[in-house]
């Protein structure tokens, strides 16, 4: 009997270990605040246009222009809920004596225009590499507006040279453009 | 679709937490019938067992390498963002999170052989486990919490994606046979069936972002990512998810309606001296062979994007910058396409060793108790134990010492300290007793965290009652 007894003590004692363990001082509802936001860096256009190519049968032309069509990026359902903010940003190599206008146009299904900025992309005089940065920031109505674009025309204006000369089929140089996105998005799990 | 079964997927693997699957307090603790499991050359010490059905033998184990559920959710006021960012980059891509379930449907067990001591054991039973063990996404754990814009250069290493999960029902025969008076070997056939399997365990690739030459960046894909299922798909079917039909379906492949493997289990211990014992056993040397309801995904690709090149038509009327976006969409489509298959495939169990070395020592003393005191009837153990199980990266090992004790008749008890991939200072403890034939027992390990279970890195429990007759010693 007696043995019994100690046998029940333990089991109790095991038991009542095992019972008095718990979990404290946590929170889990913590979890529900959780937000991921990630930063994403992504190549967008580049070109780069030699000097002749501005003269056509010894003509200068004042605009070159291209229009890209039918973006579904930033229509996607995840960057319609999700992104909060981005910025865009655009860099010239001139190496052309003569300053450009650089100018983008963000347009809708329709071809209206939802947002447009533009930059001078500084002539080069010596030859040398001219970089110019332009950084544009979507944020609120310009967000609202890059959300809803479905066509981009970007636009190269040639601007008139102070000394009257013209650029033909034997000009050198060229002017490049290239361009990143960094896309911030906040993510509420 | 496809994305709404990979969510399923992972979440059936996330639910569960990880476990191991070491029982450093069953093993060798032959008073309890199911030490026979984890070597099938323990000699069992009475004429037949049974275990009650479905409480034979419980047993459920969770483990998180290198974190603890305070690290996530302790009640200190910090920012739960900054804590999930700071444990992402504390661990690193081979810390792991294992769970692990084992439930006894029926066992039983005889002596039976040549002599009036009987030189035989036959053990049988069916139990069902489940195993997961998922490592720490690191790479992807990165992308998604902070982007690439902060990593420039970085190699993004998509192999990180590396996580198993399994339900199966083992069915098992199991004989113990005394060759000498020194040597007792075992051995257990298995018949596997499986409930469900996810497999994604050699995915390989990387993603990286650089300075580009003809634009600011360039991204560099190189893809070969998949995920092996079999079970699945059935049960997260949309035509078939009622869920009582899900439940019929998971009874039947518990008993042997799934997808089919066998296994064997080897053992041996040998009786140096009356006081030195060696053992070492071998388990789940095994596999399963996928053949129904699979569905497999597969991405593999790679692909340099620069951005878009816009070709001015005003200038030339070759291709227009559509043509040319169009082409890199197609281009992005085709590297992340999901190809799905049904090839059938093979799952190795995961394979557990186990070697102890034991010394026993201090006699009963005959003056205390004249009831059962034998030659070689030692009431006290020590040893030592190692166990290592087979994981997709690389084994997980534990190191154990332990005491085991006769305390008095019907009573027994084992401690352990072991060293593992999640604790220093795991102590466990464990209890048998013997009341006429009814036998319980229940043995917990990480003892010193049951004040906060939430800080512990990792915890078992096991539990269960069974009925012993004829105990040979008594």
């Amino acid at each position: 009997m007696l043995k019994r007894k100690r046998i029940t003590q333990s089991i109790l004692w095991m038991a009542i270990l095992l019972l008095v363990s718990c979990v404290k001082d946590v929170d889990f509802d913590q979890a529900e605040n959780f937000t991921l936001t990630p930063v994403a860096a992504a190549s967008i256009v580049y070109t780069s246009v030699e000097a002749s190519r501005f003269s056509e049968n010894g003509i200068e032309l004042e605009t070159v222009t291209d229009t890209i069509r039918d973006i579904e990026l930033f229509s996607d359902d995840f960057v319609l809920d999700h992104l909060v903010k981005a910025e865009l940003i655009f860099e010239s190599t001139n190496t052309i004596n003569r300053t450009f206008g650089l100018q983008i146009d963000f347009l809708s299904e329709s071809d209206e225009q939802l947002h447009t900025f533009s930059f001078d992309a500084a002539p080069s005089l010596t030859g040398d590499e001219v970089i110019t940065t332009h950084t544009e920031v979507f944020e609120d109505a310009s967000l609202e507006a890059l959300k809803m674009t479905k066509n981009m025309v970007i636009t190269l204006h040639l601007y008139p040279s102070s000394d009257g000369s013209i650029l033909d089929e034997n000009s050198i140089g060229s002017i490049a453009l290239k361009s990143r996105g960094n896309f911030y998005f906040n993510v509420s799990l | 679709m496809v994305a709404k079964k990979l969510i399923i997927i992972a979440m059936l693997l996330m639910a569960q937490y990880s476990f191991t699957q070491n029982k450093q307090l069953l093993f060798g603790f032959n008073d309890i019938p199911q030490s026979v499991m984890i070597n099938p050359s323990t000699t069992l010490d009475n004429n037949w067992f049974v275990g009650f059905p479905l409480l034979s033998h419980l047993h459920a184990n969770f483990g998180a390498s290198g974190m603890s559920a305070f690290d996530l959710f302790a009640d200190d006021g910090r920012d739960f963002n900054t804590k999930v960012q700071n444990l992402v980059l504390r661990l690193d891509d081979n810390d792991f999170f294992t769970t692990t379930q084992q439930l006894d449907i029926f066992s039983g067990g005889f002596a039976f052989g040549r002599g009036v001591e009987k030189d035989r054991y036959l053990s049988f039973g069916m139990y069902v486990e489940t195993d997961v063990v998922a490592y720490h996404p690191k790479d992807y754990a990165i992308l998604a919490l902070e982007g690439n814009a902060a990593h420039i250069n970085r190699v993004f290493d998509l192999s990180d994606l590396n996580a198993r999960g399994e339900a199966v029902s083992v069915l098992h025969v199991g004989v113990t046979k005394k060759m000498n008076k020194k040597l007792t070997i075992g051995a257990r056939g298995k018949i596997y069936s499986s409930v469900f399997n996810v497999r994604s365990t050699r995915n390989r690739g990387s993603f990286i972002t650089q300075e580009g030459q003809n634009n600011l960046l360039r991204h560099t894909f190189d893809l070969d990512l998949s995920v092996n299922t079999s079970g699945i798909n059935s049960l997260t079917d949309d035509d078939t998810s009622d869920l009582s039909d899900d439940i019929k379906t998971i009874r039947k492949r518990m008993f042997f309606g799934g997808n089919l493997g066998l296994g064997i289990d080897l053992g041996f211990t040998y009786e140096a001296s009356d006081q030195l014992t060696y053992e070492a056993s071998l388990l789940d040397i095994g596999f399963i062979r996928h053949t129904k309801d699979i569905e497999n995904y597969r991405v593999k690709g790679t692909y340099v994007y620069e951005g878009i090149n816009p070709i001015f038509t005003e200038i030339a009327d070759d291709q227009t910058a559509e043509d040319y976006w169009n082409e890199v969409a197609d281009n992005f489509e085709d590297l992340f396409e999901v190809d799905t298959t049904r090839s059938k495939y093979t799952t190795w169990r995961p394979l557990k060793f186990n070697a102890a070395v034991r010394y026993k020592f201090g006699k009963k003393n005959t003056e205390d108790c004249n009831c059962l005191s034998k030659d070689g009837d030692y009431i006290n153990a020590v040893g030592a134990q190692l166990y290592a199980i087979k994981r997709p990266k690389s084994p997980q090992l534990a190191l154990t010492a332990f005491y085991y004790r006769r305390l008095f008749q019907g009573l027994n008890l084992k401690a352990t300290y072991t060293v593992d991939s999640f604790s220093y200072k795991n102590v466990g403890l464990g209890i048998s007793t013997q009341i006429g034939a009814l036998n319980m027992f229940l043995l917990a390990d990480n003892l010193l965290e049951y004040q906060n279970l939430a800080k512990a890195q990792s915890a078992s429990l096991q539990f269960g009652i069974n009925f012993i007759f004829g105990r040979s010693k008594n």
